[in-house]
């Protein structure tokens, strides 16, 4: 029997086209995730946009949620067309998916600025610490010391994309790898049910230029080095009851904007994901234990979006009808008496 | 006293002269020669005014330069008649530049001299005179004197004086109240102290009614609220801030839904990118996004036009021209950007370019732009520049949109959608190279947007034939909208010796330049190109004519270079071009003499 979702679509519904990155890559194991994800949630497919810049990462998007339009933009410009998208249509989900060098460098301006307007998407990088596309340069989020078969080894500091974000007041932070298909599922699902910037950095292993064992970003680096911050479940509004059972231990669970459910089952100490210090102190602890801290680092529901600050009519503005987007023709005679007083 | 003019009796000369008022910026002096402006304008004269301001906040020389004229010339003229001295830096060198006879106002208080012997000299203790009515506010208030000064010495209505002192304070009492007190008081002291009947004078003429002054970027900015502009994203530059402020200041009166929620959402973004990135954004998800910027801000944004223009999605840009290159002369204006506005971004281009000449045509193109963005589906330039943009000119009122907003061909329902046979993205199925779109959120028909090779349904392409189509349509579709397009204006004479070409903010000089080649001998027709890609009746205009010449304000003849490259070979020759920037507004003298020069050289 095939699996049908809560609005009674087949997963199917949800794929894309067949992928052309290497064999192996850790982005086809996120478009999983993105397309199981959506499926779960029950999103109407049409009703999500899909959005990118350049890059490797870039690309996936014709991989996955075929019946959603999408937008692969330019190179580190997804940021500010999907701010223009939104402003318009304030009711699509938007979906983005960057990658370091399309994030961290060369739109690390528009990650700033999308992240203090607070608007209203999921952002996913996919961090694999290289440029593929370009054939393996080394990327803005490898870390120092980094060596590459030849050449010389990276000499600068990495830019931590989620240190970024909570110190720019992001209201949703995570951080996975593509290879924890549980905790990552589940933070793609409470990000698309989060209202607002749901950032989520994932380290996702580039098997053509940085898989060898000792890179930071390579599948059996992050395998041996990760440190979980708390086992993840999320339980959607539609069915509270769905397959997820009471941990024995002590959790914590983060109410999302749609009525869902995001548990948190303390694995050591408990992290607060509340306080901005405790996340950024969690990262540079790992950092300098090289290792990756994953699970949800930072949340704050009480952020206003880009939209609501700016005091929009509640219906999306593409919606509107003619007479509201022109003014009367009384109201020009009004202007024009005006500047002749 | 120090310098007393000499009583001399002449000729009168009525509505036919030009004020230079050289100052300070942060003096405050615009609010003082604007209420000159207002006062004359409000008597019924044509009078322009053009502010020479520096790129800075205070301290650096200003001028503003009054123009009357009963015959409507709008240029700066050829030399200065009244000559106000306020600024120190720049005192010596301004009166240097004065043919003799010229009349000087001078503020008495700036100790330097005041050694020219053939002008007529008039000082006042300006700023002594302000201290004393407020010690405070005396250096602003100093500013009133001269406008005193030149009411006396002109004979400009007192009532229409107080008008424009209510206006420019918004009635405001006690500022009112204080600045006609200065005003009063510099008429007074001219009129005690000065014995000297100036033969320049204004005399009344009939007002029409409905007309005002306004600056082009409030009209561009009214234009766009009434083409229905959902979004505005723009990043500060001069010349063009104005634009998006005006927008954002109109809003609230004239954009609310019922509930008080605004029709249009304005985002300062964080760049000149991101500006145009969120157009794109905008544009793509079915909305009206525009966003206005001045040349260094369209260098930047080329990438994103480009995918605009391949990727077929609609989205306005006002350029406000400054003097380029690069920062070069950020309050100056030039027509420097338009060749880069029509191929701008790599690889082959060309984008729709709209240009008016007139405040009315600001306000028009204002709205007509998001109507051909979405008709021809690609990013639409507004082009005007400092002089149109920033400078007053008179309208008699905008007029109201002729017909409903054209949202071009978007598939709203699977009904449309099941209407048209062999859909795809980017399939011309009807001929006019303008395939249908569908919007996000519609679940008809989605693709990936791409700005990369993409075949007639959208689908990722390198193939040869397919990336040739492509380009060929494209071309195909931006030349089809040429008849579309706001046609030329042409002023035509009978005998069809010389045409002249030209766009834009030279129109308020055109008629002088006519006149004068005119007083040479030559006949001259005229054709006022409006929109890129040019009309057919641009050529049709240069077949007629024995001769054309294509007059611009930059240095190399930019839309002579278009014509060049568009116009039949055989047309090639009878083609001439009269180029000149020098950062000011165009003063009539210089491009009429550089026409008789271009007219000798082919002779």
């Amino acid at each position: 029997m095939v699996r049908l979702n809560v609005i009674e679509l087949e997963k199917s519904e949800y794929t894309g086209g067949k992928s052309s990155l290497c064999p192996g890559c850790g982005h086809d194991q996120i478009s999983n995730n993105i397309i199981q994800a959506a499926w779960e949630n029950g999103i109407q497919p049409e009703k999500i946009a899909k959005m990118s810049g350049i890059g490797c990462s870039s690309k996936t998007p014709a991989y996955f949620l075929g019946k959603s339009h999408g937008f692969n933009t330019v190179h580190g410009r997804m940021p500010s067309v999907t701010t223009g998208a939104n402003m318009v249509n304030k009711d699509l989900s938007f979906l983005a998916v960057s990658g370091d060098g399309d994030t961290a460098s060369i739109g690390i301006g528009q990650f700033i600025h999308v992240i203090r307007r607070n608007l209203d998407m999921v952002y996913i990088v996919e961090n694999n610490g290289v440029y593929g596309l370009t054939k393996g340069q080394y990327s803005a989020t490898v870390e120092k010391g980094s060596k590459k078969k030849k050449g010389v080894p990276n000499q600068q500091a990495p830019i931590d994309l989620c240190a970024m974000a909570i110190n720019l007041g992001c209201s949703f932070v995570a951080r996975s790898f593509s290879g924890s298909k549980k905790q990552l599922s589940a933070l793609i699902r409470a990000a698309m049910s989060h209202r607002g910037m749901a950032f989520i950095d994932v380290i996702s292993p580039c098997v053509t230029f940085a898989n060898n064992d000792e890179s930071y970003k390579s599948y059996n680096y992050v395998k041996a080095n990760d440190e979980v911050l708390h086992i993840l479940d999320y339980i959607p509004h539609f069915s509270p009851l769905e397959e997820v059972e009471v941990p024995d231990g002590e959790f914590r669970e983060v109410n999302l904007f749609d009525g869902s459910t995001l548990r948190l089952e303390t694995v050591a100490a408990e992290h607060d994901y509340t306080d901005a210090v405790s996340a950024l102190r969690a990262i540079h602890e790992s950092e300098k234990a090289e290792r990756h801290v994953t699970g949800l680092l930072y949340y704050d529901e009480n952020v206003p979006t880009a939209t609501d600050a700016l005091g929009l009519s509640d219906t999306p503005l593409v919606e509107l009808a003619e007479d509201l987007l022109r003014p009367s023709e009384d109201s020009l005679e009004r202007v024009n008496a005006s500047f002749r007083s | 006293m120090t310098a007393l003019g000499t009583k001399r009796t002449m000729e009168k000369t009525v509505n036919d002269f030009v004020i230079n008022v050289a100052t300070a910026n942060g003096t405050g002096s615009q609010t003082s020669n604007l209420i000159i402006l207002h006062s004359m304008f409000e008597m019924g004269f044509p009078v322009s005014g053009k502010n020479l301001f520096p790129s800075n906040i205070s301290g650096l020389p200003t001028w503003f330069i009054i123009r009357v004229s009963d015959l409507g010339y709008q240029a700066p003229g050829d030399v200065t008649n009244i000559q106000v001295l306020m600024n120190k830096d720049t005192w010596l060198k301004d009166l240097e530049g004065l043919e003799p006879g010229a009349i000087v106002v001078y503020n008495e208080d700036i100790k330097l001299p005041v050694e020219r012997e053939d002008c007529v000299l008039l000082g006042m203790p300006m700023t002594k005179m302000a201290r004393k009515i407020n010690p405070k506010l005396g250096r602003l208030i100093a500013n009133m004197y001269y406008v005193g000064a030149i009411a006396h010495l002109l004979g400009i209505d007192e009532s229409a004086i107080e008008k424009a002192v209510q206006v420019q304070f918004k009635g405001k009492e006690k500022a009112v109240e204080l600045n006609m007190q200065a005003i009063s008081e510099g008429i007074s002291f001219a009129r005690e102290n000065w014995e000297f009947e100036s033969h320049f004078c204004v005399e009344s003429r009939e007002k029409n009614p409905d007309s005002f002054l306004i600056e082009g970027n409030e009209a561009v900015a009214l234009g766009a609220i009434y083409g229905g502009i959902s979004m505005l994203s723009w990043y500060p530059i001069t010349p063009s801030s104005s634009l998006a402020e005006s927008v954002i200041g109109w809003l609230p009166e004239l954009r609310k839904d019922g509930a008080g929620g605004s029709t249009c959402a304005v985002i300062q973004a964080e760049d000149e990118l991101a500006a145009v990135g969120m157009v794109l954004g905008a544009g793509w998800a079915g909305g009206r996004g525009m966003t206005c910027t001045s040349g260094p801000g369209i260098s930047l944004m080329s990438e994103i036009i480009g995918l605009f223009y391949f990727s077929e999605v609609p989205g306005v840009i006002w350029d406000v021209n400054r003097v380029g290159p690069s920062t070069g002369l950020p309050t100056r204006t030039q027509q420097g950007d338009l060749s880069m506005l029509y191929e701008a971004s790599h690889g082959d281009t060309q984008h729709i370019v709209l240009i008016p000449g007139t405040v009315d045509e600001c306000f028009e193109f204002g709205w007509r732009a998001f109507d051909y963005a979405e008709r021809f589906q690609t990013m639409v330039f507004g082009f005007s520049d400092l002089d149109l943009g920033m400078n007053r000119w008179e309208t008699t009122g905008f007029q109201y949109p002729d017909g409903p907003m054209d949202r071009g061909k978007v598939i709203r329902s699977q009904e449309e959608m099941d209407t048209i046979v062999n859909y795809g993205r980017y399939r011309d199925v009807d001929g006019d190279g303008i395939p249908f779109r569908t919007l996000p959120g519609s679940g008809l028909d989605p693709i990936l947007n791409r700005g990369t090779g993409h075949d007639e349904d959208g689908v990722y392409s390198e193939d040869p034939q397919v990336y040739y189509d492509t380009m060929e349509r494209l071309k195909r579709k931006i030349d089809g909208s040429r008849p579309n397009l706001p046609e030329p204006v042409i002023r035509e004479e009978e005998d069809k010796e010389l045409g002249v070409i030209f766009y834009g903010s030279m129109e308020n000089t055109i008629v002088e330049i006519d006149d004068m080649l005119g007083e040479a001998g030559i006949s001259v027709s005229t054709c006022r190109v409006r929109a890129l890609p040019m009309h057919p009746e641009v050529e049709d205009f240069v077949r007629r004519h024995d001769m054309t010449i294509v007059l611009e304000i930059n240095r190399d003849g930019q839309l002579f270079g278009i014509i060049r490259k568009e116009f039949p070979t055989e047309l090639i020759p009878k083609i001439h071009r009269v180029a000149y920037s020098d950062g000011m507004p165009p003063r009539a003298r210089v491009y009429s003499d550089k026409i008789l020069e271009v007219l000798n050289e082919v002779a």
